[in-house]
């Protein structure tokens, strides 16, 4: 590959934002702990060895919570591709997720075939809702930014009216919709774990939106008008209708992604607010570099942290909102593109001298001739 | 000369910008005091860059600066204007919506007593008195949007002498300016000079230098080509040393046996968003197997009837059609799939998409053939072997076809668009200044495709501000004049600068009927 050395110098940016970001949770979690030690381990080390063996609960703790987050990531991905900052996956995640429960609940069907439809229709409802904001940016030039972030609330409050209104079930303490009829549900992968045959789901759609991305002239169209939109346009691509197709694959995404949690994690529809898997999978997209291969690895990293989180405010009486600050040093520092340029400056300034030196030894050579 | 007479010294100037192009090389440039001094070079030739560094907008990779004989480290405009520098940009840094007089305290508002709100009378006098000092005449009160190109300009030069500036950066101040004007800023910029400022004007206009400078630096693909008193200098000489060639690259061809209509245009009309009419009735025909070309001095409607041509933009009259085919307001793809190729004036907008790969960027107009696809997949290894062959026919250097567009030099990227336009068997090929700021190499080898496509039956249209292009390529020309055609020659043999250059520049005029030659039927 060309310029290996800018490229290898992206991958060690890329280890030294975790690093700090890691320094800066660590400086946090010795302020804020009473055994920082003992923290530490918990956040690092214990999601996957405990008391000196393989925590095998935790390890596929960490693989099931990847999987909403991989949808979302692929989601985010798919979109930013294009250009496109619509931030309405945490919406369509949760109408994917709500519809998918209605089906689950009120249209009996086979096994099998019941999860399958239901995971359909939430996917079908999270492209259908990311029209709006795609459509008004084309036709209006709208943010999709704007639009998109307002709408996860208009789809929240209403899901939340319909949860209330019409169809809770009166007999539960909480505010929650009738159990999912048991062939509505995804069978765990390993028994009496979180994690589900969603996961396996995960990684297909990654391959799947891998090859779509690199692989057919959607995908294609979608990456080049993210890069240079007047260009498309010139080269003769119908750049209205790609960004609307870049939103509406990014909604089904996190629809599907939305569909799949619900019915591989939990009976009954309780979610009461915006799931916050919408917000993690930008984080994850930007960790991936918008390369959906990238994708599970990301994620797997979030996962892995957002576990030791949690077993640190269980273990050690850290608050779990850490996870929260680490996620946003790491953000910055990978979305800040300034951040050790003047490092990467001086290694394309070498690579532009080499190139200078080349090209003059060559028209040196030339010169001998004329 | 001592050094205490020179009031900017740039010694060793090296820039190399995050993308690796080195827009600067080791460039040296020196002003004296009270000396207007021209910076010369052809488009991407690096002056903009060292201006920039002078003014503090970018920081040099390598070098260093020296201002009144202090070395200064410029990491900010504020620091520049510090200096005493102050810059005139080409687009102007002006808040429209504001008054002429708000506008010059920018940032340096006089204050009411109360220390709240700005005291707008103040501004006013300061506005009036730097006016009359410097004899720029402005009206404080006018809204900026509503005044003329000229008036903002001067705007802008109060703007820097409010800030204290004794050297002024000028970047192509007469690029937007009518002949009166140009003639009216020169005398203010001699009266400045006479006041003890220094200017330093940005420009490729030979007769400008000439007219009002005094020592002028060259700088061709990022190098120092030498300073010059410009009085000792011809514009020969200039050119060459801008350029690097004084041999007229000539082109070989056969005489152009030109057939049907291709292109038909006629009665094109477009007014402008500042008024300003920019096609006014342009109507030509081009013929299968022969190059039109069209010249011109930059802006004066050439730009947007090629806009028009492929839909960048909309007439408000007239038509053009290919074939038959009207194409005015339809989609690209309908206009590529009636057989017309773009070669865009602005290749790193339209000609490609820089952080994609030469691959990508060859087959952006045909992605969706069915050639290249497999169903839903794309078919890679017939990208890949067409790719391949492109990148050979086209002599495009570089690594592999995976390398970053972006990164190679101007030249290969030119060739990269031109492959894609070139293979694409199209029947007409629109050629928008198709070897700006290239090497000679490439300049060449486009030339000769170009030739070769005609002669073999496609009809080209050739819109170029270099004489020699348009004279050496072209079959038959148009020279455009203030969004009109101005003059029309079957035969381009007979043409020489003289001649060309006064139908550049309106002082000549073909009547209508010898115009309605390059009419052709109908």
């Amino acid at each position: 590959m060309e310029n290996k050395r800018q490229n290898m110098f992206e991958i060690f940016r890329g280890f030294i934002a975790i690093a700090i970001a890691i320094l800066v949770a660590f400086i946090l979690i010795v302020i804020c702990a009473d055994d920082p030690g003992k923290a530490l381990e918990c956040l690092l080390i214990r999601p996957i060895i405990s008391n000196g063996a393989l925590n095998v609960k935790s390890i596929f703790t960490i693989l099931a919570r990847m999987t909403p987050i991989i949808f979302t990531g692929l989601a985010v991905c798919v979109m930013f591709s294009a250009n496109q900052f619509n931030l309405g996956g945490e919406g369509a995640v949760m109408l994917g997720g709500f519809i998918a429960a209605l089906i689950a609940i009120y249209l009996p069907m086979a096994t099998g075939v019941h999860a399958l439809v239901a995971i359909l229709a939430g996917t079908i409802v999270g492209g259908l809702v990311m029209i709006v904001p795609a459509v008004i940016k084309v036709k209006l030039k709208a943010s999709e930014m704007v639009c998109s972030l307002m709408m996860n609330y208009v789809i929240m409050f209403t899901i939340l009216h319909f949860l209330n209104n019409v169809f809770p079930d009166r007999s539960k303490g909480a505010t929650q919709t009738y159990p999912f009829l048991e062939t509505a549900l995804i069978p765990k992968m390993v028994p009496n774990t979180e994690l589900a045959w969603g996961f396996v789901a995960a990684i297909i759609a990654t391959i799947l939106v891998a090859f779509f991305m690199y692989r057919t002239r959607w995908g294609y169209s979608i990456r080049m008008i993210g890069i240079n939109e007047s260009f498309s346009k010139y080269s003769g691509m119908k750049v209205g209708g790609i960004i609307i197709l870049s939103q509406v694959i990014g909604g089904m995404l996190a629809g599907m992604g939305g569909a799949i949690e619900m019915l591989g994690r939990y009976n009954t529809f309780l979610w009461k607010d915006l799931p916050g898997y919408g917000w993690t999978g930008i984080t994850v997209a930007i960790l991936a570099k918008n390369n959906p291969v990238m994708i599970p690895l990301a994620a797997l990293f979030i996962s892995y942290l957002n576990r030791g989180c949690e077993l640190m405010s269980i273990y050690a009486g850290v608050p779990a909102e850490m996870i929260d600050i680490i996620q946003a040093v790491i953000f910055l520092f990978f979305a800040a593109e300034h951040f050790l340029s003047g490092t990467r400056q001086k290694i394309v300034v070498k690579d532009a001298k080499e190139e200078m030196q080349k090209k003059e030894l060559a028209t040196a050579g030339e010169g001998g001739n004329a | 000369m001592s050094d205490n007479d020179l009031v900017v010294q740039m010694k060793g100037i090296t820039k190399v910008y995050p993308n690796g192009i080195a827009a600067n090389q080791g460039v040296d440039f020196n002003v004296k005091r009270g000396e207007i001094h021209a910076l010369m070079g052809e488009n991407g030739a690096g002056k903009s860059t060292l201006m920039k560094m002078l003014f503090g907008l970018e920081q040099p990779t390598e070098g260093e600066i020296i201002i009144n004989g202090e070395k200064v480290s410029l990491s900010s405009p504020t620091i520049a204007i510090s200096k005493g520098i102050g810059m005139v940009h080409q687009h102007f840094m002006l808040v429209p919506s504001l008054t002429v007089a708000e506008n010059m305290v920018l940032g340096m508002e006089p204050k009411q007593g109360n220390k709240l709100f700005i005291n707008y009378k103040k501004a006013v006098e300061i506005t009036e008195e730097y006016s009359k000092k410097y004899n720029l005449y402005v009206d404080p009160h006018a809204k900026v949007r509503d005044i003329p190109v000229g008036m903002k300009q001067k705007v802008e030069i109060l703007k820097a002498l409010v800030r204290g500036a004794r050297i002024l950066i000028l970047d192509e101040p007469t690029a937007v300016l009518t002949t009166q004007e140009t003639e009216e800023l020169f005398k203010e910029l001699i009266h400045l000079k006479e006041q003890g400022y220094t200017l330093i004007f940005i420009s490729h206009k030979l007769n400008e230098i000439k007219q009002i400078t005094d020592r002028l630096t060259i700088l061709r693909g990022g190098k120092f080509m030498g300073v010059h008193e410009t009085a000792e200098i011809s514009k020969e000489e200039i050119s060459h040393l801008m350029v690097g060639r004084d041999v007229v690259l000539s082109v070989e061809k056969e005489q152009a046996q030109p057939t049907d209509v291709v292109l038909r245009v006629r009665d094109l009309e477009y007014t402008n968003e500042w008024n300003k009419k920019m096609l006014d009735k342009i109507s030509f025909d081009v013929r299968k197997g022969e190059i039109l070309g069209i010249a011109g001095v930059e802006g004066n409607g050439q730009r947007e009837l090629v806009e028009m041509l492929f839909n960048l933009n909309v007439p408000d009259n007239g038509s053009a059609k290919v074939n038959g085919k009207n194409v005015l307001g339809r989609p690209q793809r309908e206009i590529r799939d009636m057989g017309v190729s773009l070669i865009p004036e602005d290749r790193m907008t339209f000609g490609i998409a820089g952080a994609g790969t030469i691959e990508e960027n060859l087959m952006s107009d045909r992605a969706a053939n069915k050639k290249y696809n497999n169903g839903p997949l794309f078919n890679l290894k017939a990208m890949h072997e067409d790719s391949d062959q492109l990148i050979k026919d086209y002599n495009v250097l570089c690594k592999s076809r995976k390398q970053q567009v972006g990164m190679l030099s101007g030249g290969n990227i030119q060739k990269v668009v031109v492959a894609r336009e070139f293979s694409s068997d199209p029947i007409l090929i629109i050629a928008d200044q198709p070897t700006r700021g290239i090497d000679v190499s490439a300049i060449e080898f486009i030339h000769k495709k170009l030739v070769q496509l005609s002669r073999e039956g496609a009809a080209v249209l050739l819109v170029s501000a270099d004489l020699n292009e348009v004279m050496e390529l072209s079959d038959s020309l148009i020279i455009m004049n203030n969004g009109r055609i101005a003059a029309y020659f079957e035969d381009t043999s007979v043409l020489n600068d003289t001649i060309m250059g006064e139908y550049m520049l309106g002082l000549k005029q073909q009547s209508d009927e010898e115009i309605r030659g390059v009419l052709h039927g109908e």
